[in-house]
């Protein structure tokens, strides 16, 4: 055979002409290609009807209004609902996360009780059974040993809660503190009324903000967001006073770091250079207040009025001294703050989760008090709580009545804490500390205090004592692990509830959250499992909840607003103050009280030899530090300079770094140690921090939860215990001494 | 056992020798066929690339093993276009090393895509605007040009070309064979330019862009250039290698010292062409866009100004000097320093024009981002090599590669 | 008549302007775009060279140390560069067209089932803002509930960015059409990020129409873009009042004092 070059080039074209025209290899390869467009392990979200559903967001106490795309019956996206008069179209990362914690694999899915260390599945009718039989069987022994933890004592399902422990005859219904609690016992002393305290920060020209976290997350997130925008709008003024460069203290206008724990000093500074300057209210303070000149008690003492303490004890060279910041800054400060015409200052630091120092507020509260901020546009307001709830009154039998008169476990209302009522800081101590618990049965609702309380291993410990712990929690928390029994409430989207107006506001916003979809799992609304639990126990108990269900129970609560809620999903009415003439009525002198020096600054656990350093922690609106678990949204937008892989970064000056007896650069591992624990940490090098201070973000090192946010970290509350206020008895712990030490080689 | 497949006349090494060494470089092979079949199934989190490193360690090796396969086309454009006859000598030797480089850079380019499976959208959904399409359709050309070339060489086994048509096949192809390398020089030039250009129109990368001629950045001629003048060096390098691994001579002297000494004028005129278009760019490209030139050499731990020395002096010039002089290229320890120094250098080049790349941060705020590959990179990266060295045992063993081994080492 | 008919007809540039002075860095847009485009995650985020976030919020630092330190949060979506007629970095070096620019919206595109996942346009983004699927997108359990049928979720292999919400473009569109109408009005076409912000930060519109509230932001003289000078036309403007940001923005050679410029102190 032989081959031309014509035969060659045949042999070699129509080969690869006969191969081409085989449609085999094409159809393959056009197939795989086709496959990988399609593998059956990328999901394809069913396409459906489209519709809007509005709701409210009950994450947290902020009350914002949303709006949820639903496709068919899934609920696909959650946004903020436009018109809402407390977030109009905006929400917060935690608000839009929400359906992660909806679908999310924490959730609890039926009612589970603990054998021998496992969780088993019960039935409701069993679980309620046994919560029913134990409390019955309590109740003669002594009914006060029934306690429960809620997260709020706003909104009627807490309401319930706390009407189920009085009928049962039990004063023990604690919630979880907040800045609200000591803004509270300052309105009581300075005021004289039971009120929260609302600020008007949109109307204000001149806010100074003590540590608060305007933006992040302190008060109503989103609403604060808001006047924070339109502030730079109308040119008015945020001055932020943090050791740390905050998200709020980086938006602010000017930054003025001081010495954590010495805010009060500095505000009473401030104080000095007006009075000095005589550039306070004299309206008001000449003729709606009591206190500021000396005065003589009614024995005749003479007593040092608050302009003669404060003159004496604050000049600005002695509070340069102890704060860190320069008399310059002091003065020109005190002056910015005389000259502007509504100014307020706010306190509460960070998110506003630990109440603080009743000595700070107090201060706080008497600078407001010198411009006359109070109750005034763009002041401070004391707002009645509200009372948008009707309940029927409730018959005790004596078996309650005579629990009830017990003094409550927490001490709240009695002689030494005469202001408080509620002292849940105290809980791990008391519960701890004797042989037995003095609590035999503990409710926990929407609330996980083995997580958010400060010295989390004593709390947990406490826990532990507790014969009988019922959660009422929709996901997997600490508190929940920690519990015998867990009776798992729909999440918020599935339910619905009233939402009790958001503190702080100038405005009463009361809304009504609709459910979006249907339960996902075999879990039950709080409030009726409360009504159901009560019609077991029988008697006056149940005597107390005549209504069928929760839905009833609401209605009636609600009265003559169900309607309204029903309809637009929020009612929202405008507040006003009590003038100056009427608003101080509940005080012995009828006026404001100025406090010369009734309350003790704070200071925090640890010796400063031993621990050099002070550790703070800081709150950030991408970690949910709260009851909530950070959903895993959220926790993918947390800076790598908060957390590494599973290692937490903690803020520290390049200065605090390279001292006589450290040397880290960024990213070194270090270890680091205060009064109640060891952990080790990664340091990030800010300049944006004072030196000397740690800061170590809240809302991470969970324990439960899913992967997406178990054992990431550290919970800072694990490293600080509580420290109680001399005055209030609340929490006051803004820090304690920490020392960061090389990792030995 | 294998002697009918051999040769007449030139002496190979044990048929066990041969399999064992085989094998040692076949489980090298498996380890990057390992790794290969990792990325395939488990996908490319089995790097370490990221975001920031998008082209890493893989285009670097694609763009090196083309660079230094470069050899194949400008020996082929040297004898066949210029008519440099006594290239003929190392040509088909150019050719193979040039079938492994870029049949390597195609797998390389295969286990690099996310959905190999739809690699050819390429083709199918083509942009001219894209240099990358210019190199996919240029490098899948050329590489079927090489095939081209490299099947009359396995048809000059001796047991192949028994069979008439194998015979007649490979005679008919030999005769072809010019207009081949024409076509494959020009692809060549191109490809290897858009391969250049694949950085160098990068406008948002201020450290490889470059201004150039209608749409072809300098890079473009550069790439063409400096792979023209180290290919041919790596020729001569793995040329060496051979004659060092088999202990006999098999190219002649004066046809390596002729293609060393045009690589060496290739080399200079490379050297000045780079350092006219490092100094533009230092000086004019890259503070238009608000960089200083010392921006992409500082502030980090590995990028210095070590690496432009190194890169044109060290790499180009000294090489470049050493080949063009008679005294360098006749001494046979020079001459492989100045091979070596060559190759090493264009490879450093196509580090710098990906890696240094991706590395260096454009946006105020950025930092400097710093990788390091993983061990499936590194195999198969390795995999290309452990294959070119079994295809060039066999190819030597069987095939007639050498012409001039016969006479340089006569069976008495 | 026919004058208006033009007009109707008249190419769209969207674009975005982003107040930073009112931006709070609270990442409520990383979420809201996350949600909205089925963006997956991982156990593990905390690598952000190998974390997908469409939309990323940098923080940027002037450089001084405490306690003259200022922060300043920066939204970077992608920026839709038009480039020179629509040649952006990206879509210019695509060699399979699985990116493209949209001369009737000025958004760039991305076909996931077309990109064969090359990274070319990764390699060409100086933003950074394209993404690499380099894991098969899995969600927990369940979750898949919320997944919305808008964008499909991308499989393994992949490139991802930003898409300026364009499937709320589309259903915009539709309705338009449904009610006879050319034209979107401003509000009917928001991105996911610009509705969620609780700042008001972001404004979203059409850089073409004098009515659109972008447009005249635009003009601002605090407004500037990111790395203008690389001639991408980015379609994001940002505005500061505050110099040290505006400058933050692109690369220059000397500072506002004149002295050379060590870039190494801006970054983090």
């Amino acid at each position: 055979m032989r081959i031309d070059r014509r035969s060659f080039l045949s042999f070699v074209i129509g080969g690869a002409a006969g191969t081409a025209l085989t449609p085999l290899p094409w159809k393959i390869t056009d197939d795989l290609a086709i496959w990988t467009q399609n593998w059956p392990w990328t999901p394809e979200p069913p396409d459906g009807e489209a519709a809007y559903v509005n709701a409210a967001c009950t994450l947290c106490p902020g009350g914002c209004g949303i709006t949820v795309r639903k496709i068919d019956e899934r609920a696909v996206k959650i946004e903020g609902m436009k018109g809402h008069p407390v977030n109009d179209g905006g929400l917060c990362i935690l608000g839009l996360s929400g359906l992660q914690l909806l679908y999310g694999p924490t959730r609890v899915r039926t009612p589970l009780k603990k054998v021998e260390g496992k969780w088993k599945k019960v039935s409701w009718d069993d679980a309620i059974a046994e919560v029913a039989a134990k409390l019955s069987e309590l109740r003669g022994k002594g009914p006060q040993s029934l306690a429960c933890i809620s997260g709020s004592d706003q909104g009627t399902v807490p309401q319930l809660l706390k009407r189920l422990l009085t009928a049962y005859g039990s004063p023990n219904f604690m919630d979880m503190p907040s800045f609200q609690d000591a803004y509270a016992i300052t309105l009581k002393l300075t005021q004289g009324v039971d009120a929260s305290a609302a600020f008007d920060i949109e109307n204000s020209d001149f806010v100074l903000s003590l540590g608060s976290g305007i933006i992040e997350g302190w008060g109503s997130p989103v609403r604060m967001f808001r006047a924070n925008s339109s502030c730079g709008e109308k040119k008015g003024a945020l001055v932020q006073v943090e050791p740390r460069l905050s998200n709020t203290a980086a938006k602010a206008d000017q930054w003025v770091p001081v010495t954590p724990g010495t805010e009060a000093d500095l505000v009473l500074g401030l104080a000095h250079v007006i009075i000095k300057l005589d550039l306070y209210n004299k309206d008001f303070v000449g003729n709606h207040t009591f206190g500021f000149d000396d005065w003589t008690d009614g024995e005749e003492k003479p007593c040092k009025g608050f302009k003669q303490f404060v003159l004496e004890n604050y000049s600005p060279d002695k509070v340069a001294k102890t704060t860190g910041v320069d008399e310059k800054t002091l003065t020109t400060l005190a002056k910015k703050f005389a000259d502007a015409s509504s100014p307020l200052a706010v306190c509460g630091r960070g998110e506003g989760k630990t109440p603080g120092s009743l000595h700070e507020f107090i201060a706080v509260h008497a600078l407001n008090a010198l411009k006359g901020s109070i109750n005034k546009k763009g002041g401070v307001w004391a707002v009645p709580e509200s009372d948008y709830i009707s309940l029927p009154d409730l018959k005790t039998d004596d078996v309650a009545k005579k629990g009830l008169e017990t003094e409550r476990i927490d001490g709240a209302g009695s002689e030494a804490y005469p202001y408080s009522k509620s002292l849940l800081n105290r809980f791990a101590e008391v519960v701890g500390t004797g042989e037995q618990s003095p609590v035999h049965t503990l409710f926990v609702s929407g609330a996980n205090p083995c997580y958010t309380l400060a010295d989390t291993q004593a709390v947990k410990k406490a826990f532990k004592k507790i014969p009988f712990v019922v959660s009422f929690s929709a996901y997997m928390d600490e508190t929940a692990q920690a519990a015998d029994l867990i009776l798992p409430n729909h999440v918020y989207l599935e339910r619905l509830e009233d939402v009790p107006p958001p503190a702080g506001l100038s405005q009463c916003v009361i809304g009504l959250s609709k459910p979006v979809v249907a339960p996902q799992f075999d879990t039950r609304h709080t409030g009726d499992v409360v009504i159901q639990l009560a019609k077991k126990l029988a008697g006056s108990v149940a005597d107390a909840f005549p209504w069928e269900n929760y839905e009833a129970c609401l209605q009636e609560a609600l009265g003559d607003k169900w309607d309204a809620l029903n309809e637009s999903g929020f009612v929202a009415t405008e507040v006003t103050p009590a003038g100056w003439e009427k608003a101080f009525a509940g005080t012995p002198s009828k006026k404001f009280e100025f406090f010369a020096a009734g309350y003790q600054p704070v200071t925090i656990e640890g010796e400063e030899k031993t621990f050099p350093l002070i550790l703070v922690p800081y709150d950030s609106m991408r970690l949910s530090g709260g009851f909530i678990g950070n959903p895993p949204f959220m926790t993918k937008t947390v800076s790598d300079t908060m957390l590494k892989g599973n290692d937490i970064m903690v803020e520290i000056n390049p200065k605090t770094a390279k001292s006589r007896f450290l040397f880290l650069n960024d990213g070194d591992y270090a270890i680091l140690s205060t009064p109640k624990g060891r952990v080790n940490v990664r340091v990030h090098l800010f300049e944006g921090i004072m030196p000397g201070i740690v800061a170590m973000p809240k809302g991470l090192g969970h324990t439960a939860y899913d992967d997406y946010l178990a054992g990431k970290g550290v919970n800072v509350n694990e490293l600080i215990g509580p420290v109680e206020d001399p005055g209030s008895g609340l929490d006051a712990a803004w820090g304690i001494r920490a020392k960061l030490t090389n990792v030995p080689i | 056992m294998d002697a009918a497949l051999i040769q007449k006349g030139v002496r190979r090494c044990s048929f066990g020798q041969f399999i064992l060494f085989l094998a040692v470089v076949g489980a090298v092979l498996l380890w990057g066929v390992f790794a290969m079949l990792l990325c395939w199934i488990k996908g490319l989190n089995q790097t370490n690339m990221n975001d920031y490193y998008g082209f890493a360690l893989w285009i670097w090796a694609d763009l090196a093993v083309i660079a230094i396969g470069g050899g194949a086309f400008f020996t082929g454009f040297l004898r066949y276009i210029i008519g440099k006859d006594e290239l003929k000598n190392i040509i088909n030797y150019a050719v193979l090393i040039g079938f492994i480089c870029y049949s390597s850079a195609l797998l390389i380019l295969a286990i690099d895509i996310g959905q190999p499976l739809r690699g050819w959208f390429i083709f199918w959904h083509a942009n001219v605007h894209s240099m990358l399409t210019e190199v996919a359709f240029c490098l899948t050309c050329y590489f079927g040009v090489l095939t081209i070339e490299y099947i009359p060489l396995i048809l000059g086994n001796r047991q192949l070309d028994r069979v008439p048509f194998f015979h007649n096949l490979s005679h008919n192809m030999h005769e072809i064979m010019a207009v081949f390398a024409a076509t494959g020089a020009f692809l060549s030039f191109f490809h290897q330019g858009s391969l250049g250009g694949v950085a160098g129109v990068l406008f948002g990368r201020p450290f490889a862009f470059r201004e150039g001629v209608f749409i072809w950045p300098w890079t473009f001629f550069l790439f063409t250039w400096s792979a023209a003048a180290c290919g041919p060096c790596f020729t001569i390098m793995i040329t060496k290698i051979t004659e060092k691994v088999t202990r006999k001579r098999l190219v002649k002297d004066n046809v390596i010292e002729l293609l060393a000494k045009i690589s060496g004028w290739m080399l200079i005129t490379y050297f000045a062409a780079k350092t006219i278009d490092t100094w533009y760019w230092a000086a004019v490209t890259a503070p238009s866009k608000g960089f200083w030139m010392m921006d992409f050499y500082s502030g980090n731990s590995l990028y210095g100004l070590w690496i432009l020395f190194a890169e044109i002096i060290l790499c180009a010039f000294i090489p470049g000097l050493i080949l063009i002089n008679k005294e360098g290229r006749k001494n046979k320890t020079a001459l492989m320093i100045a091979v070596i120094l060559a190759v090493i250098g264009v490879s450093l080049n196509r580090w710098v024009m990906v890696l240094q790349v991706m590395a260096a941060p454009v946006m105020s705020f950025d930092t400097w981002a710093m990788y390091f590959p993983s061990w499936q990179e590194i195999a198969t990266t390795i995999l290309p090599v452990a294959y070119g060295i079994i295809l060039i045992a066999i190819s030597h063993r069987y095939l007639p590669i050498f012409p001039q081994e016969k006479e340089l080492n006569p069976i008495e | 008549m026919k004058e208006e008919h033009k007009h109707e007809h008249k190419a769209k540039k969207y674009g975005m302007v982003i107040d930073l002075d009112q931006c709070t860095g609270c990442g409520a847009c990383m979420v809201a775009c996350m949600a909205e485009n089925n963006v997956p995650f991982r156990k593990d985020e905390t690598d952000k060279f190998l974390s997908i976030t469409w939309m990323r919020v940098y923080q940027l630092t002037n450089g001084k140390s405490f306690p003259n330190t200022e922060i300043c949060y920066l939204p970077r979506p992608c920026m839709h560069c038009e480039g020179e007629h629509g040649h952006s970095p990206c879509v210019s070096v695509c060699p399979a067209t699985a990116t493209d620019y949209s001369h009737e919206t000025g958004i760039v595109s991305q076909i996931y089932t077309r990109c064969f996942g090359c990274r070319y346009c990764m390699a060409a983004c100086p933003y950074h803002a394209r993404y690499f699927n380099w894991w098969d997108p899995v969600w927990p359990e369940g979750m898949e509930a919320y997944l919305s049928p808008n964008v499909s979720p991308r499989m393994r292999g992949v490139v991802e960015k930003c898409s300026f919400c364009f499937h709320r473009y589309q259903i915009a569109m539709e309705k338009a059409h449904y009610e006879e109408r050319h034209e979107l009005k401003e509000d009917e076409y928001q991105t996911a990020c610009t509705q969620a912000c609780p700042a008001g930060a972001i404004t979203f519109g059409d850089l073409n129409n004098p009515d659109h509230a972008v447009c005249q932001m635009k003009k601002s003289k605090t407004a500037f873009r990111l790395l203008e000078r690389l001639g991408t036309h980015p379609k994001v403007y940002y505005l500061s009042s505050r110099e040290w940001v505006r400058r933050a923005g692109d690369n220059y050679l000397r500072d506002e004092d004149g002295k050379v410029m060590d870039k190494r102190k801006l970054r983090n």
